[in-house]
């Protein structure tokens, strides 16, 4: 609620948000929009954790989470949120199954056989349980996409954010990376928070929020 | 978790070769000297073979004579030894010995060698590996037997391979039967010579020694590990005889080698400093390994810096600084061990070119190239080394990347 985002140096002050109020059911599938430069992509931060706003208060599940130090925000996004981002951001020294275990090696009681099957699981459903000793850059953009889903929901996370999902990926694999977050929404009930440019992929999403000018305009 | 960080250590290490080669150069090079310097002091100090007893072995080789208020520091004598350092109730043994040197010429060509004139004690209170024959004993030493015990590295120069028991060599004019070959000694070792012999064979005590100062030193084996009885004794021994002509006291130094190169920092030569010491080796290990130690942390800070995305990856999936900083200072320590391996393994033949340019300097007596052994006292020390190498290098650009804001580690660390 009353969300802000001020970047400030000695001479300018720049306002990237600006008293944003919003509320995202749970299981919703919610897509952003907005030209370059308006925000979305700062919300979308500040929404998993990984940026702190300069005002407002984020709630989950009824719980403020503004304030938390910085170990239980890590413990917190590590539990409920999930990423999947523009550039895939995959570990290239590290095999496809690996990078999709990533976010469980920071969660405790998990053992190593454990983590595997779960990977192996995750990524089955993504349609890439044949690549599983791969590394990234042995993978076409789509697939990249799909193991970075992959990690997304391994830990089972309430919130999917992702950004930009589609934006590096042809209309063909685009598409195929959509459908999925469609899947995951519509069978395991994730709530999903997307940002896009992309008029057609959130035409199938539940809600779409525009934003203009670090706005929210409808 | 432990796998995952050494599987992509070495994945990174592979990734970045010139980091790799660079940095392993600089731990190994660094880890090389060290372990020379390490073996150098557990040469002198520690209980190898064969000064095996060095924990309970003291030894007498200065004395101080207070004489009208002034002070002389000397080696004893011989006399001085037999007369006042004997049949100590708190010793199971006690040996005399000398450290001199002869030049040998052989087929024209001359050699210098060092030659220990000692007593049959003396081979109780060591532990001497002998390869071919045995030791004088107490009648030989009584009569003054011209016999000799010699290392390997002797009886490779004078004999070859061939048997060297019975045959004779020549020191100061006069031949000597070898009736022992023994494994060498260090040669940083108190007991290290070419050649023993009984010091009843020494013609030049006479001349040489004096009533209280001589060339002579003398190896008290205590019964039991509280060397403190021993001292109690000496001294009680001392100042109950007034035998000592022209001086008004004698004070005899007796240390073990450890207590020898503990009070080699001490001011006034006197008594032992062991925490004094051990700062001065830790100092002096930090300021060597801070070098190289820097460069490895601007080399880190790149290297880490390189891998800004997967910070921010980790981050954003839950990894808190703390685990980060683990991950980080481990892939470090993992590299140090690497390039700790090396080095130890640079060391062994570093030691050797280092013994061949020691060499160099004195063309008459040379020291063994296998002067240098790695024990695991010193194979422990070095590992200590490894892991405070990768924690100094490791730990700044660790704790300065982990503390990088997520959405700037996420888009490769830029404006960090």
């Amino acid at each position: 609620m009353n969300i802000e985002k001020i970047y400030r140096t000695n001479t300018i002050e720049t306002t990237a948000l600006n008293n944003i109020n919003m509320n995202i059911n749970k299981g919703e599938f919610v897509s952003i929009m907005g030209p370059s430069g308006c925000g979305k992509s700062t919300l979308l931060n500040i929404m998993g954790l990984l940026d702190a706003p300069t005002g407002g208060t984020i709630t989950i599940d009824d719980k403020s989470v503004t304030s938390l130090s910085r170990k239980k925000l890590a413990a917190f996004r590590n539990l409920k949120l999930g990423f999947i981002f523009q550039s895939y951001h995959l570990i290239n020294d590290l095999s496809v199954i690996d990078n999709v275990e990533l976010p469980l090696l920071y969660r405790s009681g998990i053992s190593g056989v454990e983590r595997r099957k779960r990977a192996l699981e995750a990524l089955e459903k993504v349609g890439l349980s044949a690549r599983t000793k791969h590394y990234p850059n042995q993978l076409s953009g789509g697939q990249r996409q799909r193991v970075a889903i992959a990690r997304a929901i391994i830990g089972n996370p309430e919130i999917l954010l992702a950004d930009e999902p589609t934006g590096n990926l042809d209309s063909a694999m685009g598409e195929e990376v959509m459908n999925l977050m469609l899947h995951l929404n519509k069978t395991d009930g994730t709530t999903i928070v997307m940002v896009t440019h992309d008029e057609q992929m959130a035409k199938k999403t539940q809600r779409v929020i525009h934003f203009f000018d670090g706005q929210q305009v409808s | 978790m432990l796998i995952n960080y050494i599987k992509l250590t070495f994945k990174v290490m592979l990734r970045k070769k010139y980091y790799t080669a660079l940095t392993l150069v600089g731990i190994s090079l660094t880890i090389m000297i060290v372990t020379i310097f390490a073996s150098f002091i557990d040469q002198i100090i520690s209980a190898n073979p064969p000064e095996v007893n060095r924990d309970k072995t003291l030894i007498v080789d200065k004395v101080s004579v207070f004489k009208n208020g002034e002070q002389t520091d000397a080696m004893p004598s011989l006399i001085f030894l037999q007369k006042n350092i004997k049949d100590l109730e708190s010793t199971e043994a006690i040996s005399y010995f000398s450290t001199k040197q002869f030049i040998s010429l052989l087929n024209g060509k001359a050699a210098g060698h060092s030659l220990n004139f000692t007593d049959e004690n003396f081979w109780k209170i060591t532990d001497f590996n002998f390869l071919e024959g045995k030791a004088f004993d107490i009648n030989e030493v009584k009569k003054g037997a011209r016999v000799a015990v010699i290392n390997e590295k002797t009886k490779a120069y004078f004999f070859n391979e061939s048997e060297a028991l019975g045959k004779t060599i020549n020191i100061y004019g006069l031949s000597y039967k070898v009736i022992g070959v023994v494994k060498s000694a260090t040669p940083f070792s108190k007991v290290y010579s070419d050649v023993y012999v009984p010091y009843t064979t020494d013609a030049n005590v006479q001349l040489t020694e004096k009533e209280i100062e001589g060339t002579y030193s003398a190896m008290l084996l205590a019964k039991t590990i509280d060397l403190k009885k021993v001292r109690t004794e000496l001294k009680a021994r001392l100042k109950g005889k007034s035998m000592i002509s022209g001086a008004d006291s004698v004070k005899v130094h007796a240390f073990t080698a450890l207590e020898q190169f503990a009070k080699s920092s001490s001011r006034n030569d006197d008594e032992p400093e062991y925490g004094k010491t051990a700062i001065v080796v830790l100092v002096v290990l930090t300021l060597f390994m801070l070098i190289p130690a820097i460069s490895l942390v601007n080399i880190n800070i790149t290297r880490i810096g390189e891998r800004a995305e997967e910070i921010g990856v980790r981050k954003s999936f839950g990894a808190t600084s703390g685990t980060l900083v683990t991950q980080l200072i481990i892939e470090n320590i993992i590299i140090t061990l690497i390039g700790g391996l090396i080095g130890l393994g640079l060391s062994v033949y570093a030691s050797q070119l280092l013994v061949h340019f020691i060499n160099t300097f004195d063309p008459l007596f040379k020291m063994p190239t296998d002067s240098f052994v790695i024990s695991w006292q010193v194979f422990s020390f070095c590992l200590f080394s490894c892991l405070l190498l990768g924690l100094i290098s490791g730990v700044y650009p660790a704790w300065k990347m982990s503390r990088m804001n997520v959405i700037y580690a996420l888009k490769g660390g830029n404006n960090v």
